[in-house]
């Protein structure tokens, strides 16, 4: 690793002062990307600013219509945790359990991986993203392949998501890093039906067509033939772009059966 | 790695022509560019600071012009070798043709990433020159389009 000054924040306050009084600064959350990287020298901070002491960003807090779940909140910790079952087990099917132990939502969605499972949660069950100065809503949050709307130095605190009246969520793993080649979440929250996928294009976006077809025929068959138009879906060696289209089909019937 | 696309820019062949061999033009465009130089009529050499996700990578670059044709089209050939992270190398065929009131430019690219970017970053490289084609032909485009 190259040398770099390490920082450990008590406070959201004082994070937002070290950034901006730093050069090259970097939040630190679970590491689960960020210390990869800087061991692969693929990534040189001179400020790593550890965020993991200030408490009051851990933790889910559970109402009657919604579940708050704070920034730094391990991914384990909301898969036991979670009221919403979807969401249980999203968390519980990300990585590996030391990924899951370290890792958190507040990390996951600021880095905006195309292939996070965290991002189709939050656009399909239509989460409201807190951070230390506004609230987002989850359809203006993701903005690019690995892009947020977040601005340099913004803090994610905590993501607020809305109870849902159904969801699942399904995925086709990467057998080795468990990460989503594909992965869908259909939800119906409030008498809206939303359709998020992960995994397929270059950050989580909605499927509206789905979305109609499930408004007035909420069954695996409503989803079976959508046009899915594959032209900037990601490519890989794991699998081409029309292999991805077809899984998201196949995802998204798969997660309509469980909850139909 | 491949990649294709087709262009359409609100100004005469000649100006497109000159602006695509203009370091100074190139580098505007070319997003994280922090040096671009001419070091012979058809070889440049560049230095980009390239971005993505957590990935930070600076890379210096060789280009060179082949097969030249006045005002239709030429071939590009490109090494670029970013320290830790790894190397490309990839050929460009860029060409122009005019239309009524724009000329169209296509380009059709492919080339190959080796060393840790590869390793790790195979299921974005493609998701990433997309993206960095997009920019540069929007801020490309943007010298003319602004300006009015």
């Amino acid at each position: 690793m190259y040398s770099f000054n390490y920082h450990r924040a008590q406070s959201i306050d004082e994070a937002r002062d070290m950034y901006s009084s730093g050069q090259d600064p970097v939040y630190l959350a679970g590491g689960m990307t960020l210390i990869p990287s800087i061991k692969q020298r693929l990534s040189s901070p001179n400020e790593v600013i550890d965020l993991g002491a200030i408490d009051s960003m851990k933790g889910t807090l559970t109402s009657g219509t919604s579940i708050r779940i704070g920034g730094l909140t391990t991914h384990s910790e909301v898969a036991s945790t979670s009221t919403i079952a979807a969401l249980a087990a999203l968390a519980g099917g990300i990585g590996d359990p030391q990924v899951r132990n370290r890792g958190t939502i507040g990390g996951s969605i600021a880095n905006n991986d195309p292939a996070a499972d965290y991002p189709a949660a939050l656009v399909g069950l239509g989460a409201t993203v807190f951070t230390n100065d506004r609230s987002i809503p989850a359809d203006d949050f993701f903005t690019g392949m690995f892009e947020t709307s977040l601005a340099d130095g913004e803090i994610v605190t905590s993501v607020e998501f809305p109870m849902p009246t159904r969801a699942a969520y399904v995925k086709f793993p990467n057998p080795a890093s468990r990460y989503a080649i594909v992965g869908v979440m259909v939800a119906e929250t409030g008498g809206e039906v939303r359709v998020a996928v992960t995994g397929a294009g270059p950050y989580a976006f909605r499927m509206t067509e789905m979305e109609s077809a499930l408004s007035s025929n909420f069954a695996p068959s409503a989803v079976a033939d959508t046009r899915v138009d594959h032209s900037d879906f990601n490519v890989d060696l794991h699998a081409s772009s029309e292999y991805r289209a077809h899984l998201v089909r196949t995802m998204a019937q798969r997660a309509v059966a469980q909850i139909a | 790695m491949e990649l294709q696309g087709e262009a359409d820019i609100p100004a005469p062949l000649e100006e497109v022509w000159n602006a695509l061999q203009d370091p100074d033009v190139l580098k505007e465009c070319i997003d994280g560019c922090q040096e671009m130089s001419r070091s012979t009529t058809t070889d440049y050499v560049a230095k980009i600071r390239a971005h993505v996700g957590p990935v930070r990578a600076n890379f210096s670059a060789n280009i060179r012009m082949v097969d030249v044709v006045e005002l239709s089209g030429y071939t590009l050939e490109v090494s670029a070798t970013g320290g830790a992270a790894g190397f490309g190398k990839g050929v460009a065929h860029i060409s122009l043709q005019e239309e009524e009131s724009s000329t169209k430019l296509s380009y059709e690219v492919s080339g190959i990433v080796g060393g840790k970017l590869a390793q790790i970053g195979s299921r974005l490289i493609n998701g990433v020159t997309n993206k960095m084609a997009a920019q540069f032909f929007e801020k490309f485009v943007d010298r003319w389009t602004a300006n009015e």
